[in-house]
């Protein structure tokens, strides 16, 4: 009777402490405190120049190129997904897409998501990459600057 | 019988773990200002107008027109002040709306009025203004009061009120209608001299601007 107990409280411990492992694989805020966005502000010009009878052509769009450094070091030699977050700002309605070089994955995103640019091993320090921002903003909501705050995440294996 | 509140233990401590690294970590994040560059415009044409690339629906943008068109009529020597309303035509060849090329507006009898007004903040809308002299004049200084000229507002193919209504010049500075922000405004005038008095024979003229103003 006793082997059994144990036997079923052995189960019982690995099944919590596999239910633990998410939680120790949980998100990390990636240091990218290196990236740089080529240029101050981003221009975003009407996508039509005249607006429509009903007031449904108020695009704004613009580009910008970002060139994002991603500090990988405590994770080296794992494998995981590097998310590219943009929180609600409580901001115009804006809508980011992008594309890259190759060693991140393009994308879009609108605010209060996350959008995963890489999975896999993580096999260097420090990733480099330029991300060319394509920017959609609600002309008829836009304030006179508006900065969307990005930041990076791991999910780690 | 240790195991299981160790094990207990160890998910706590990773769930608590796992949030002092999100949460602790020091916040890194790259920034992106965005703004408009061009966050005003305005476009107003009375009378024949420039788009070049096409219509407004097609991608067109609106170009400088420095044309000014006329309006007039011909009283026949019997009706001259019978106060019967003399229709007026124009020169204006602009019968199409540079919005989608739809033919807005009946030729000769019709004036073209349009814009649109562009803005990323609400702070109202645009203003037509029409400004007109006091009087036509003619050759001699006779004059006829401007007050004498009124229009009927409408567009083919258009129900309800029009954006700038019929009305009657002032002799000075008057309101002809208003743009709300970022969208495009339309209506054909159609002239009319109401003849009310007799005036000695000559040609009379006199300008009216159209101004349009964004707050």
């Amino acid at each position: 009777m006793k082997m059994a107990l144990r036997s079923v409280l052995a189960l019982v411990t690995l099944t919590i402490v596999t239910g633990a492992v998410p939680a120790i694989a949980a998100t990390f805020v990636v240091d990218d405190g290196a990236s740089a966005p080529q240029e101050s502000t981003a221009l975003l010009r009407w996508r039509r120049f005249a607006p429509s009878r009903a007031n449904d052509s108020n695009t704004l769009e613009g580009a910008m190129a970002v060139v994002v450094r991603l500090n990988l070091a405590p994770w080296t030699h794992r494998t995981g997904r590097v998310f590219l977050a943009l929180p609600e700002q409580g901001t115009a309605p804006v809508r980011v897409s992008w594309t890259t070089q190759g060693r991140l994955l393009p994308g879009s995103i609108a605010p209060g998501n996350r959008v995963l640019v890489y999975a896999g091993p993580i096999a260097t320090a420090v990733l480099e990459e330029t991300l060319t921002l394509q920017i959609e903003a609600d002309g008829s909501r836009l304030p006179n600057m508006q900065r969307l705050k990005f930041h990076f995440e791991i999910d780690v294996d | 019988m240790r195991a299981t509140p160790a094990g207990s233990t160890g998910i706590v401590t990773a769930g608590a773990l796992a949030a002092f690294l999100i949460c602790g970590q020091p916040a890194r994040a790259f920034t992106v200002n965005i703004t408009a560059a061009n966050p005003k415009a305005i476009y107003l044409q009375v009378g024949v107008g420039t788009f070049t690339g096409g219509n407004y629906n097609a991608g067109g943008t609106p170009g400088n027109n420095a044309t000014i068109n006329t309006v007039s009529v011909s009283v026949p020597a019997a009706s001259v002040g019978n106060s019967v309303a003399q229709a007026m035509t124009t020169n204006s060849p602009q019968a199409i709306s540079f919005y989608d090329g739809f033919t807005f507006c009946n030729l000769p009898a019709q004036v073209y009025i349009g814009g649109f007004y562009r803005n990323t903040t609400n702070t109202g809308a645009a203003t037509v203004t029409a400004t007109s002299p006091a009087n036509l004049i003619n050759g001699t200084g006779d004059t006829i009061p401007f007050t004498q000229i009124s229009w009927t507002s409408s567009g083919n193919g258009d129900t309800g009120a029009q954006p700038f209504p019929s009305g009657t010049f002032v002799g000075g500075v008057q309101t002809i209608g208003t743009i709300s922000r970022n969208q495009w405004a339309e209506s054909c005038h159609t002239f009319s001299y109401s003849n009310t008095s007799i005036r000695p024979a000559g040609t009379y003229t006199g300008r009216v601007t159209y101004t349009l103003s964004s707050p």
